[in-house]
């Protein structure tokens, strides 16, 4: 009885003009508008349609991809936090570290999971690409999202690289240092790279703006696109590759 | 697989996810147990208990709240939080030191924290709310905590002319300056002078290799015949300013060889009569005639003497001159005739005065000098050193750049280096980091570096150039102290206008008066404006003051006005011409601007008011329990016999109203006279002269301004 009810008034629910204009649907009732259901859902039309028991054994992927997508949620919703009391000026930089230690309740905490994230995300990242490479994930269908991943990895590492000098402390000024002179090398290229990177000569308030431009929202913008193909992709390829596909092949 | 069963974790990855859930669940209460437990929240709680202890409780928790207390500065960018502790700062209840830290309340200064807080003065890390971070060099904080014996250093940096409340920051500046230390480094707010050791262009006329060797090996002052210290220059605040190198015997042959050899050419001694000489050489008392002279002429005022008494040797008298016990063993006979007559010959920055001698006196002090002034001990104990070979002439001339002589010292086509030691313009706020303590065995701090590095350079740097000082404890804190001032450019604009400069003084007239008063080098004992010596009456209204007759027969033949002072106005023999001239120039010159010299007419004066005066001086106000009149009264004050001829009348009235105002740091009190008795004692004093008429010298230009 009561469930019938329910079933009603969801129904009812599913048919009005609000619930169609959002969900481009109404009520679910046939195979048609189910499947319509999940074609129209975003986030349901990333997974895949069908998902072989195989693929979801821990020791088929050990979940590294989302393991590594997990943490970037993490290091997200924290970076996001972080922003609330930092400023990328200087000396307020280096005091807002001492904010966050001293005054901001759990600061510590919030900044550690942040830093330590970060460092599981670069190994957990490069986990997962040695884990795919010695599976053979990167030949044909997969080898447009290794490429994806390829990019993926450069950016995770770039955005530990960025947020290196954001506390503004002598660690991050001399990891700087040598990192940028580091790029001065390349041949040609390199003295104008450094100085686009750093905003000037040397590593001052335009480095550490450009700097942290470059990490919370130039970044982390390219990330979550490359990271939307690269799920859509696993889908569209076929998805997951499982040891015995290749087996198979052989 | 069957369907049921598909996608059903497996049970050690069912395991895995229970004991990571546990896991995670800790790590989430961890933190907000650590925040709930920070030390701050403690002391928090303790204060209020304390407070329920003491009497004026309410009062102490007036403004207690349970968070974070800070005070927030934005213009200088200060942001302190160690009042969250320190509970007890502006409490002057809890001042006493029975208060356990940290509630104790701060001493009380002119600065007030809520202005200020409290890291401009006591460094540290007034961010952090932990102990040991905001007191300490941590890993992410290299700043500690100023030891609180040398918190004037913080006074210092930004008040760079001298405050009283300072002596310590104020005697290291004096030391800085008085050892020349900007001879070899650069320092803050001290500029580099002409060279402050001797020029020694001509030294070889002046003293013997021999000398120039044992100064070198030992230059302090006195030691006994088995080369003991007896005093010690530095501990007397007395000469030498030269510090102890250590040198080789080779090194000690090579500079003194070098040395002694600098004369261009040689004396020529100055011709007395001869026929004179051989009248005085006949009387038996010939030294102790120079003795009673050079006592007379108070060359004791700037030079000191080592005298012994019940078995304790003593360095009596000034510190401005070179202590003189053992000089006649020291300098060439000639060379002393010729410095005594006219010292700028020899050294133009010299701060002897040019003396008029009469060729007795002359004679008889050198004499006594030469007699009596000796060690005969002095040069024993030395190495036969011979004249000097070329090779040491020419590892001399080396050493005497190389070990930094000619940082202090000039010869003529010798370069002085410059910087020869390390900029220490910014060392108080150097990190220990940027510090190298080599194998001392010190605490790692910025203090503890300065001290070792003055009181022993070699501890923290074997091949330190730096030469050995010998300095009393409380010299060597006093130094550290105006080291550690020296912060270098102001991080900020906003700290930048907080900067007291010292002022810049400078008097040095010109014409005829400049020409005299260069001659007797007035400036190195009185002061004019804010420049020069502290030793004697600053002479910046000394126009207002005295009347020009008798200045110019003070000038001549200084009288003692203050008996307590053992040190006196020397006695230069000075013409009458010379003696006008300074008169003129002072009395037209140095006028205070307090002081109305047509405000008081002394014709107006009666001797009922004199009398009264009297009255009221000797009565009422009992003026002679510190000034004397005729034979009867105290010591303190000067001595009023002659006030009459003395002191202008309107410098009298103004003194007697508001004496700091014309002298602010004058002892005489300052007393509620009525103007009626202001006029009356002042009619009493222009009453008192011993001479009565004192003749103006005949041929003298000018306006005697201060003559009424």
């Amino acid at each position: 009885m009561i469930m019938n009810s329910a079933q009603r008034a969801l129904d009812q629910l599913r048919s009005t003009r609000v619930w169609k204009s959002i969900f481009r649907r109404g009520p679910a009732r046939t195979n048609r508008t189910r499947s319509l259901a999940v074609f129209g859902n975003l986030f349901l039309h990333v997974l895949p349609v069908k998902v072989r028991d195989k693929s979801l054994r821990v020791r088929a992927t050990y979940y590294l991809g989302s393991f590594s997508f997990f943490l970037f949620l993490l290091l997200s919703v924290t970076g996001i936090l972080l922003m609330l009391y930092y400023h990328p000026a200087v000396p307020q930089a280096y005091r807002d570290m001492k904010d966050l230690r001293f005054v901001v309740s759990n600061g510590v905490f919030l900044r550690n999971l942040h830093r330590f994230g970060a460092e599981a995300m670069v190994i957990a990242v490069f986990w997962h690409m040695f884990h795919v490479f010695y599976r053979g994930g990167y030949k044909p269908p997969h080898q447009f999202n290794w490429v994806v991943g390829v990019g993926l990895l450069l950016i995770t590492l770039f955005l530990s690289y960025t947020g290196y000098l954001l506390p503004w402390d002598q660690l991050a000024f001399w990891a700087i240092t040598v990192g940028t002179n580091i790029i001065s090398y390349v041949p040609l290229l390199g003295q104008p790279m450094r100085f686009l990177l750093l905003g000037g000569h040397q590593i001052g308030e335009n480095a550490l703006l450009r700097f942290y431009v470059l990490h919370v929202v130039i970044l982390p913008l390219a990330a979550v696109m490359l990271i939307a193909i690269h799920l859509w992709r696993v889908q569209k390829d076929g998805g997951l590759t499982v040891k015995e596909d290749h087996e198979r092949e052989k | 697989m069957n369907y049921e069963e598909m996608g059903k974790p497996s049970k050690g990855l069912r395991l895995a996810f229970a004991i990571t859930s546990v896991l995670f669940l800790v790590v989430l209460a961890i933190s907000p147990l650590k925040d709930l437990l920070q030390q701050w929240k403690r002391y928090k709680k303790e204060f209020v208990h304390f407070a329920q202890t003491r009497p004026d409780t309410k009062r102490l928790l007036a403004d207690f709240h349970s968070g974070i207390d800070q005070i927030w500065i934005p213009n200088l960018n200060v942001v302190d939080r160690c009042s969250t502790c320190h509970l007890g700062i502006t409490q002057p209840s809890l001042l006493d030191s029975s208060v356990p830290e940290p509630f104790r309340g701060h001493p009380t200064i002119p600065h007030r924290a809520k202005e200020w807080g409290c890291v401009v003065c006591h460094r540290g890390q007034g961010l952090a709310t932990e102990v040991k971070e905001a007191h300490q060099t941590t890993l992410a904080w290299e700043q500690p905590l100023l030891p609180v014996g040398y918190i004037q250093a913080s006074c210092g940096v930004c008040h760079r002319s001298e405050i009283p409340d300072t002596p310590k920051l104020n005697r290291g500046r004096e030391l800085l300056e008085d050892l020349n230390c900007v001879g070899c480094h650069r320092l803050q707010g001290i500029e580099r002078p002409a060279m402050i050791g001797p020029d020694l262009t001509e030294v070889g006329n002046k003293v013997s290799r021999e000398w120039v060797y044992k100064w070198l090996k030992e230059p302090r002052t006195i030691t006994d015949s088995n080369g003991n210290v007896v005093v010690n220059g530095y501990e007397n605040e007395e000469e030498p300013r030269m510090p102890q190198f250590r040198l080789n015997e080779q090194e000690l042959r090579a500079l003194s060889g070098y040395l002694s050899s600098l004369k261009s050419k040689p004396l020529e001694p100055y011709k007395f009569d001869a026929r004179v000489i051989a009248a005085w050489e006949k009387k038996a008392d010939l030294a102790q005639q120079g003795e009673v002279r050079f006592r007379q002429m108070f060359c004791v005022t700037c030079h000191s003497l080592a005298v012994t008494r019940a078995g304790e040797t003593k360095l009596i008298g000034g510190d401005i001159g070179p202590e003189l016990s053992k000089v006649g063993s020291k300098v060439n006979g000639d060379w002393l005739i010729a410095w005594l007559r006219n010292p700028g010959e020899y050294l133009p920055h010299a701060l002897m005065p040019q003396y008029q001698w009469t060729d007795e006196d002359l004679f008889k002090v050198t004499r006594y000098i030469q007699s009596n002034l000796t060690d005969p001990d002095l040069l024993s104990n030395l190495p036969s050193l011979g004249p000097p070979r070329p090779d040491e002439i020419q590892l001399g001339q080396r050493l005497f750049l190389e070990k930094g002589c000619a940082s202090c010292h000039a010869i003529k086509g010798v370069k002085s280096p410059s910087d020869f030691g390390p900029d220490l313009s910014q060392l108080g706020s150097k990190t220990v980091s940027q510090l190298l303590f080599g194998e001392a065995r010190i605490p790692h701090t910025l203090v503890a570096y300065i001290r070792a590095k003055i009181a022993d350079p070699v501890s923290v740097n074997p091949a330190a150039r730096m030469p050995q000082y010998h300095l009393k404890p409380e010299d060597l804190e006093a130094l550290t102290a105006a080291l550690l001032s020296m912060t270098g450019q102001p991080a900020t604009a906003a700290y930048a206008q907080l900067v007291v400069p010292a002022p810049q003084a400078r008097f040095r007239p010109a014409g005829k008066f400049g020409e005299v008063y260069e001659r007797y080098k007035c400036y190195v004992c009185h002061r004019f404006n804010g420049f020069g010596g502290t030793l004697a009456p600053d002479l910046s209204f000394e126009g207002s003051r005295a009347q020009r007759p008798w200045l110019i027969a003070f000038l001549r033949n200084p009288q003692t006005l203050r008996p307590a002072l053992t040190s006196r106005m020397p006695q230069f023999g000075m013409t009458e011409e010379e003696a006008a001239i300074l008169a003129d120039y002072l009395g037209m010159v140095t006028q205070s601007p307090s002081v109305n010299p047509d405000s008081v007419s002394p014709k107006e004066f009666t001797p009922e008011m004199a009398n009264l005066g009297k009255q009221l001086y000797e009565v009422k106000y009992q003026c002679q329990s510190c000034h004397t009149i005729g034979a009867t009264g105290g010591y303190v004050g000067p001595n009023l016999n002659n006030v009459g001829n003395w002191m202008n009348a309107a410098w009298i009235t103004a003194w007697l109203k508001n004496p700091q105002a014309l002298v602010p740091d004058t002892i005489e009190p300052r007393r509620d006279f009525t103007d009626e008795e202001i006029k009356s004692l002042t009619a009493y004093l222009t009453t008192l002269r011993q001479n009565p008429h004192i003749p103006a010298p005949r041929g003298t230009v000018g306006t005697p301004g201060g003559s009424r």
